[in-house]
């Protein structure tokens, strides 16, 4: 018996199905404004006072809104004027003087004077405000501003701070008295509208004035859209549609993807500043056994498994070629700090075994066996969501194969390894990655001084541990007080060498600043240092607007 | 058509059954052929397709396809029927013995089952993750991962099983056996059948969202571990774009989990 | 009056539910690891600041009782709380994100209603599952909610109703394919058949009535089924809905916010598995 379908049902089916597809199709972002710059931010600002910026979403907005007195040129490395017209540091390094520009004036009309930059930096600097950026005087509390007329301000500091002149990029002048969280600016842009996870919009301030600003009508664009997402897929299909003008910092394995479909957007600028490392946990407190403790701490097992390790390979699998192969934590691209001459342990596995077996370890059934008959077996902890990390640690997972070394990788959620590498310590090793904001060394003495929280491998020593730990420690102190950059540079080189020998950081790789630019947006002068794509933003507008 | 044709196959049952049984027994096969292993990375062969050397291609670090698939076939479908039939089993218990219990123990089953449901489990699972050592071998952390799977899996179940249940309490066959001196027992034994149109949709439901949902405890650093093949990490390679751009191959795993739970279908059919 | 007991049996039944899903969600997410960690000490810039907010959040959670009575105290305020990440009302953030997602729900449990029984009526009047109809909703099984998504993005058609629509019609079909099945089985019904009744004529007045007790016994599925397809749909869509609003507070433990967002579940649940009086019918049989 064969039953006879039913007509009208399958009418119905039909029917249900266009209704479903023909409603549930919709516009994912909101319309662009005519001369409208566009392009993704991963998350929410936490914050719109420039004072309080704490992350890199509300650092992003400020710098695209706030008037700052200098202005670190991203592409050229050097500090260049900017509210200020003219700015000098005294010969004992303590007093900075800033000349201001004639006729500057707030987004809104009104008069910007020696006042209002005198109020916005003590402001940065009260405690009460808790800005991040009041760390970098070294010591806030005895910084004293004054304003001897209306177009000087003269900052007096306790003692010398090595690059001071940056720490001005991050000050944003606003009226004295009336914070307005970006409202009110002196800079190029101004906060016009912001819908919590979906995005950020900026006007184009029409009283800006830095450099040329008035000569050629700057910024050209009338305002910028940042939309609030977190999804490649997304963000390159809207990229391709025209709906964004850049993306930064793309994976490699959509920049490919991206490279196929639009080859002309795409670039590859090489190595960034970032790095990507492997470390042991050498905390002495650390809930782990003694033994293997005494592996993590020991140089030559250390040197053993950087050797083990095929950088090329994590280069060119995991990162597409895309990456370089890391040795040291300056990049290349670091032109004026990166050392050619530094000796690095080189790839070698014959040459690991060799260690292992010189440092008492043996070879027992294909399975590494320390002095004492424990096994060497251990984790290696990264975070999730970060693709090409993931595979790198499944490449070394079977590096180390190689060498008798049994490794598992467990991937967490940040919060969670977080909480593990920085207050219970209870991982043994961690692959992640360092993004490096500013080229100079000095911004990394919270992970080289021993005594810092950020001294990933044995964080807050109360006394350096070893007798290499306390000599980088003089090293980055001499870095931070010589009087000239042959000096410093000698003192980072040195701690390179040092960090090179003992490996206490397993540099892998140096990935590449992967970006897009749409074919419509003139003007871009793509740089490594954060903003990267946007840092000229004044100078940035779409093709066919003015 | 295809109706026509499903009609013309006299036995859809035991075909499904051997078929499923032959599709083990050649993933097993797969595995025992010497020189090949799940974990070994031909790392000048990425995520090429076939070759001699690598019948169904290989991945994106250069594993062989063929014998990953296999071996997640093995893993996560053993893995997933077993947690699904758990968790099917447990709400079938929990939906039937509530239903026929007194009121006041139903209502009380149910409301623990509405605050199971609400609650928020990732929170569970990172607790459970942050207390296994980190060294946990991957087959463990396999195995924890399917057990609370089965363990959160049952509530949502057993809520429709309870309320099918009352209705059969409430039936008419049911009044008249009662009536007509049946004890509980022997009740129960004519129940269970009768909710088969709950039970069987469930599990075959539960198997694939397991699979998935192992690969998604992954990023909670549960899950099957790495160099063990997870199906659900394959099947979760079909969101990422770039990888469906370099070779067809990727769809092997999506396609041999929908004839696997076609012929699951099939062996739960009545003819 | 039994009409206002019921209600009011609900209510308490509903209320005893938040405040344990409450208690139970303070007591997941402060003993999850990372409650008092952040990302952003590892930056050196943003560290110092990180750690005093962390700091003072320890304070603040170091005692379960001391937790709960500021968030019990939070809503009696009518705020529920201050957001841990945005520092904001979670009042302020959940009210906007509701209506999204209420409608995307009962938009997608709708349609997806409708096609799972239009399109299993059709496949059950079938003598055996037949393939044209289970391989389809099998796909739909098999593909992972995320992928769904990212392929709908890809091809550029369909969006977050789309997805979540199919995803819950799929495991509905499942269901009802089964039920219809047996239900076309009736001998009542072969015997309607026998006397020549149209098609249409019995699934109005046999198939339909028959098997609609059982249909409720489904809604708590259904509802279980889109609320865990949510979040991937809202994530990969970037709908600003409650499911984005819930992961992102997952993934910073902001307690305040999972707990207005788990109450709302549990509200969605405990109305889904609305129970018919229990006790009426204990009287009656």
């Amino acid at each position: 018996m064969i039953m006879r379908l039913p007509r009208l049902p399958i009418r119905f089916v039909a029917a249900a199905v266009t209704a479903v597809v023909g409603i549930t199709c919709a516009g994912q972002t909101a319309s662009r404004l005519p001369g409208e710059l566009a392009w993704t931010i991963g998350f929410d600002p936490k914050t719109f006072d420039p004072a309080k910026v704490d992350d890199q979403e509300s650092e992003l907005v400020r710098y695209l809104t706030a008037g700052v007195l200098l202005r670190f040129n991203r592409s050229t490395q050097k500090v260049e004027p900017q509210l200020a017209e003219d700015w000098s540091i005294s010969s004992s390094g303590r007093t900075v003087t800033f000349k201001l520009r004639a006729d500057l004036e707030f987004s809104d009309g009104t008069r910007l004077t020696a006042k209002d930059a005198a109020w916005s930096i003590r402001r940065v600097l009260l405690p009460a405000t808790g800005a991040p950026v009041a760390e970098e005087f070294l010591s806030a509390a005895g910084v004293t501003v004054e304003t001897p007329d209306e177009r000087t301000v003269l900052v007096h500091l306790p003692r010398r701070v090595i690059g001071i002149g940056k720490v001005f990029d991050e000050i944003a002048i606003e009226p004295a008295d009336r914070p307005s969280e970006g409202r009110l600016t002196a800079g190029p842009f101004v906060v016009a509208d912001y819908r919590r996870s979906q995005y950020v919009r900026l006007r184009r301030n029409p009283h800006y004035s830095g450099p040329d600003s008035k000569e050629f009508g700057l910024p050209y664009a009338t305002g910028i859209r940042l939309d609030i997402l977190d999804n490649h897929e997304q963000e390159i299909r809207l990229f391709e549609h025209g709906e964004y003008d850049v993306i930064d910092s793309l994976p490699p394995d959509y920049f490919s993807l991206l490279k196929q479909k639009a080859p002309n957007t795409v670039r590859d600028l090489g190595p960034s500043l970032n790095t990507e490392q492997m470390w042991f946990n050498q905390a002495p407190g650390a809930p782990l056994p003694a033994w293997e403790k005494a592996w993590f701490q020991n140089q030559a097992f250390r040197v053993a498994v950087s050797r083990a390790i095929h950088r090329a390979d994590l280069a060119r699998i995991a990162y597409e070629g895309h990456a370089t192969p890391a040795y040291s934590f300056i990049s290349p691209a670091n032109v004026a700090w990166f050392d050619r001459s530094l000796s690095v342990p080189q790839e070698d596995v014959a040459a690991a075994k060799a260690g292992l077996a010189k440092a008492g370890f043996r070879l027992i059934g294909g399975v590494l066996t320390d002095a004492n008959g424990h096994p060497v077996r251990f984790s290696i902890l990264t975070n999730t969501g970060n693709a090409a990390r993931f595979k790198m640690a499944t490449l070394i997972q079977e590096d180390l194969k190689g060498i008798g070394i049994q490794v598992t990788v467990v991937a967490l959620d940040f919060p969670a390894l977080i909480e593990r590498m920085m207050h219970t310590q209870d991982y043994e090793a961690c692959l992640l990655g360092l993004e490096n904001v500013d080229p100079d060394p000095n911004a990394m003495m919270n992970v080289w001084l021993s005594s810092s929280p950020n001294h990933q491998w044995d964080p807050s020593e109360k006394t350096p541990a070893t007798s290499w730990e306390a000599e980088i420690d003089r090293a980055m102190n001499m870095q931070a007080s010589s009087l000239t950059d042959a000096e410093r540079k000698q003192a980072v080189d040195r701690v390179q060498q040092i960090v090179a020998d003992q490996q206490p950081f397993i540099y892998l790789v140096y990935p590449n600043a992967l970006i897009a630019i749409s074919p419509r947006l003139k003007g871009v002068q793509p740089a490594v240092l954060a903003p990267g794509l946007v840092w000229n933003v004044e100078n940035l507008r779409l093709e066919g607007t003015r | 058509m295809a109706r026509g044709m499903t009609m013309r196959i006299p036995a859809i049952r035991p075909a499904a059954f051997w078929s499923l049984l032959a599709l083990a027994a050649i993933a097993i096969g797969v595995l025992a052929l010497p020189g090949r292993s799940y974990s070994g990375q031909d790392r000048e062969q990425l995520l090429a397709s076939a070759s001699a050397q690598h019948p169904a291609g290989t991945d994106a670090l250069g594993r062989d396809r063929m014998v990953r698939v296999s071996a997640a076939f093995l893993l996560s479908m053993g893995g997933a029927v077993m947690a699904s039939a758990a968790a099917t089993l447990a709400a079938a218990g929990v939906g039937t013995l509530s239903a026929f219990s007194p009121a006041a123990l139903g209502s009380l089953a149910m409301l623990a089952c509405d605050v199971f449901l609400a609650l928020p489990w990732l929170f569970l699972l990172m607790m459970v993750r942050s207390t296994l050592p980190l060294t946990t071998s991957p087959a463990h952390s396999a195995a924890i991962t399917f057990l609370i799977l089965a363990v959160v899996g049952w509530p949502a179940c057993a809520r429709a099983v309870y309320r099918g249940a009352l209705e059969l309490r409430k039936s008419e066959w049911m009044l008249q056996a009662r009536a007509a001196g049946l004890r509980d027992k022997q009740i129960m034994r004519h129940v269970l059948p009768n909710l088969t149109s709950l039970l069987i949709p469930q599990f075959l439901i539960c198997i694939p969202a397991f699979i998935i949902a192992e690969a998604n405890l992954g990023a909670l650093g549960l899950g099957i571990g790495e160099p063990l093949p997870s199906w659900g990490s394959m099947l979760l390679e079909l969101d990422n774009s770039p990888m469906l751009m370099h070779t067809a191959w990727v769809y092997l795993p999506i396609a041999l989990l929908i004839l696997i739970l076609l012929l699951f279908e099939g062996v739960a059919t009545k003819q | 009056m039994t009409c206002v007991a019921d209600m009011l049996r609900w209510i308490a039944r509903t209320l005893m539910i938040v405040m344990m899903v409450a208690v139970g969600s303070t007591v997941l997410v402060r003993f999850a690891p990372g409650y008092l960690s952040d990302a952003r000490e590892m930056d050196s810039r943003y560290g110092n600041t990180t750690r005093v907010e962390l700091a003072a959040e320890a304070a603040r959670s170091a005692s379960l009782a001391q937790m709960l009575s500021a968030e019990f105290g939070g809503w009696t305020r009518g705020n529920f709380g201050i957001s841990r990440q945005y520092d904001v009302p979670v009042l302020e953030l959940i009210a906007p994100r509701l209506a999204v997602t209420g409608g995307l729900l009962l938009r997608s449990i709708a349609f997806a209603w409708s096609l799972a029984l239009c399109a299993a009526l059709v496949s059950s009047a079938g003598r055996n599952p037949s393939l044209s109809w289970q391989a389809p909703s099998t796909l739909l099984l098999a593909v992972p909610t995320a992928a769904m998504a990212t392929l709908c993005i890809l091809s550029d058609c369909g969006g977050p109703t789309l997805v979540m629509t199919l995803v819950v019609a799929a495991r509905d079909f499942k269901f009802l394919d089964r039920m219809l099945r047996n239900a076309w089985r009736d001998p009542h019904l072969l015997q309607a058949r026998a006397q020549g009744l149209s098609t249409l004529r019995l699934v109005y007045a046999h198939i339909l009535p028959s098997v609609a007790p059982r249909l409720l016994a489904l809604a708590t599925l259904s509802i279980v089924n889109a609320l865990s397809a949510l979040v991937p749909v809202e994530v990969v869509f970037s709908v600003p809905g409650l499911g984005q609003l819930a992961w992102n507070a997952a993934m910073n433990r902001d307690l305040p916010v999972l707990l207005g967002v788990t109450m709302i579940m549990a509200v969605a649940v405990t109305f889904a598995g609305m129970n018919p009086d229990r006790a009426g019918e204990w009287q009656g049989a």
